[in-house]
């Protein structure tokens, strides 16, 4: 019992240590204005790119890291805000990078769909001609 | 009691310091490097989202970087996962571009197959036009067929028009001959109408003749018409006409002369009396006597001719004068026809 007394103070004493200097680095860091707006900027572009639909867990993502972003900056947290709002921005890259993606393969797949059809109503009309 | 009291900041603790990058080992940072590597051997991600790719290995070159300089946790985790992202971002840029490289290579097949479609239709509407040309070519032959079976019925209808024609033709000529023969009959009517005159006026002639040969005595035989002249004209013994035999040899001489193509055949007979060469010489005189009147009463000496019998073919007896006067006689044989010439072989 002793001894996981002296350890638990020895830990105690340098974890506090450690968070002092965390809290410490955080204060000094700048709000993030900037990468909140490309944030938002990412967010919107994501949402027009169809995010919602093709990328549901995404968006949800990114809206929510967004907004707990702008809780940080109000809460002056800047470390956390700056963080959450590069999640979001990558979360919302994500999104509207697999909206994109999805629709250009709906695309192709209907493209695929024509061009297959054409070649069997080519082939049917070239058998029926000959 | 006190240990769970203890135990609370002393986790608290640990978390700080885990947090801290002691740790060198952040699962989210393995998931993250695994995931990178997945993409790097992925030759489709390599070629098509190197950006992104590229922007992947900056941003785990930064958790790296973080976990390496032993930073917070929850920055290495936050980078780690923006790292992840970006993997993620880039694999699905990937598949994207591959999507559209997919869109473009479609178009151009289906633009292609267009092609091949429009020339398929195109060669089919060549053929159609062929078969549709073939099809006239044949319309017009057998236009053309119509048009000579046309021809021909025309021609058959004008050699049918042609044959009526000379059925016609034939008709009318059928109806001249007709005519003609209507004609002809009328003819031979007319002309049996003048063989009926003619027949008429010799049966007139003929009744006139026989009048006029009753009034000569005249008798029709084998031989044919014997006209006797008795001895009254002549004397016994004698060949002289008497004055009185002139009115009957008158009437024979009108008759000759109203039936000019008549011969007349004199023949002299006497009775049995006398020497029979002298009654033959006799006989012979007499008949020249009534040729030589005849002739002078105008009749042509080539219808006249004479012969003397004598005694011979006696018409009576001799025995009585009665008799013998009738055997005394000049016989004149009118001929029947002028053909009848062969008077002089009896």
């Amino acid at each position: 019992m002793k001894n996981i007394s002296d350890q638990q103070r020895f830990r105690m004493i340098s974890g506090m240590g450690f968070a002092a200097l965390v809290i410490a680095g955080c204060a000094s860091i700048p709000p993030p204005n900037e990468q909140m707006a490309v944030s938002k900027v990412a967010v919107t572009n994501a949402t027009s790119a169809g995010g919602n639909e093709f990328a549901s867990g995404e968006m949800r993502a990114a809206h929510d890291k967004l907004d707990r972003a702008g809780q940080a900056m109000v809460s002056e947290d800047y470390k956390n805000a700056r963080l959450l709002a590069e999640e979001a921005e990558v979360d919302a890259q994500l999104a509207a990078t697999k909206a994109r993606s999805a629709k250009a393969q709906q695309a192709a797949a209907t493209v695929q769909e024509d061009s297959r059809v054409l070649r069997n109503e080519l082939d049917r009309r070239t058998h029926q001609s000959q | 009691m006190q240990n769970y009291r203890l135990l609370t900041p002393t986790l608290l603790a640990v978390a700080t310091l885990a947090a801290c990058g002691t740790m060198s080992e952040n699962s989210r940072l393995n998931e993250a490097r695994n995931d990178y590597t997945a993409a790097q051997n992925n030759p489709q991600v390599v070629s098509l989202a190197p950006g992104e790719l590229r922007q992947a290995d900056d941003a785990l070159a930064k958790a790296n970087a973080a976990a390496k300089k032993s930073e917070n946790a929850e920055v290495i985790t936050h980078l780690a996962y923006v790292a992840k992202q970006r993997v993620a971002i880039a694999q699905e840029t990937a598949r994207q571009k591959a999507a559209e490289t997919a869109i473009t290579n479609a178009g151009i097949e289906r633009d292609r197959l267009r092609l091949e479609s429009r020339t398929a239709e195109a060669e089919s509407a060549q053929r159609q036009a062929q078969t549709s040309q073939q099809q006239a070519q044949a319309s017009q032959q057998n236009a053309a067929a119509s048009m000579q079976q046309a021809e021909k019925s025309q021609q058959s209808a004008e050699a049918a028009q042609r044959d009526a024609q000379d059925l016609a033709k034939k008709s009318s000529a059928l109806e001249l001959s007709a005519e003609a023969s209507l004609h002809a009959a009328a003819i031979a009517r007319e002309q049996a109408d003048i063989a009926q005159q003619q027949a008429r006026q010799s049966e007139l002639r003929t009744a006139q003749m026989e009048t006029q040969l009753k009034e000569l005595n005249a008798k029709k035989t084998e031989r044919g018409l014997v006209i006797t002249l008795g001895d009254v004209l002549f004397d016994t013994n004698k060949s002289d006409l008497k004055t009185g035999a002139n009115r009957s040899l008158k009437k024979l001489a009108d008759f000759l002369k109203k039936y000019p193509d008549r011969q007349a055949e004199i023949e002299g007979y006497t009775d049995s009396t006398g020497n029979p060469e002298h009654n033959k010489d006799l006989s012979e005189r007499r008949a020249n006597a009534v040729r030589a009147s005849l002739l002078r009463m105008g009749i042509g000496p080539d219808r006249l001719t004479t012969r003397g019998f004598g005694p011979e073919s006696p018409v009576a007896s001799n025995d009585t004068s009665a008799g013998r006067q009738m055997n005394r006689r000049v016989e004149i044989i009118v001929s029947d026809e002028v053909a009848d010439t062969d008077v002089s072989a009896r």
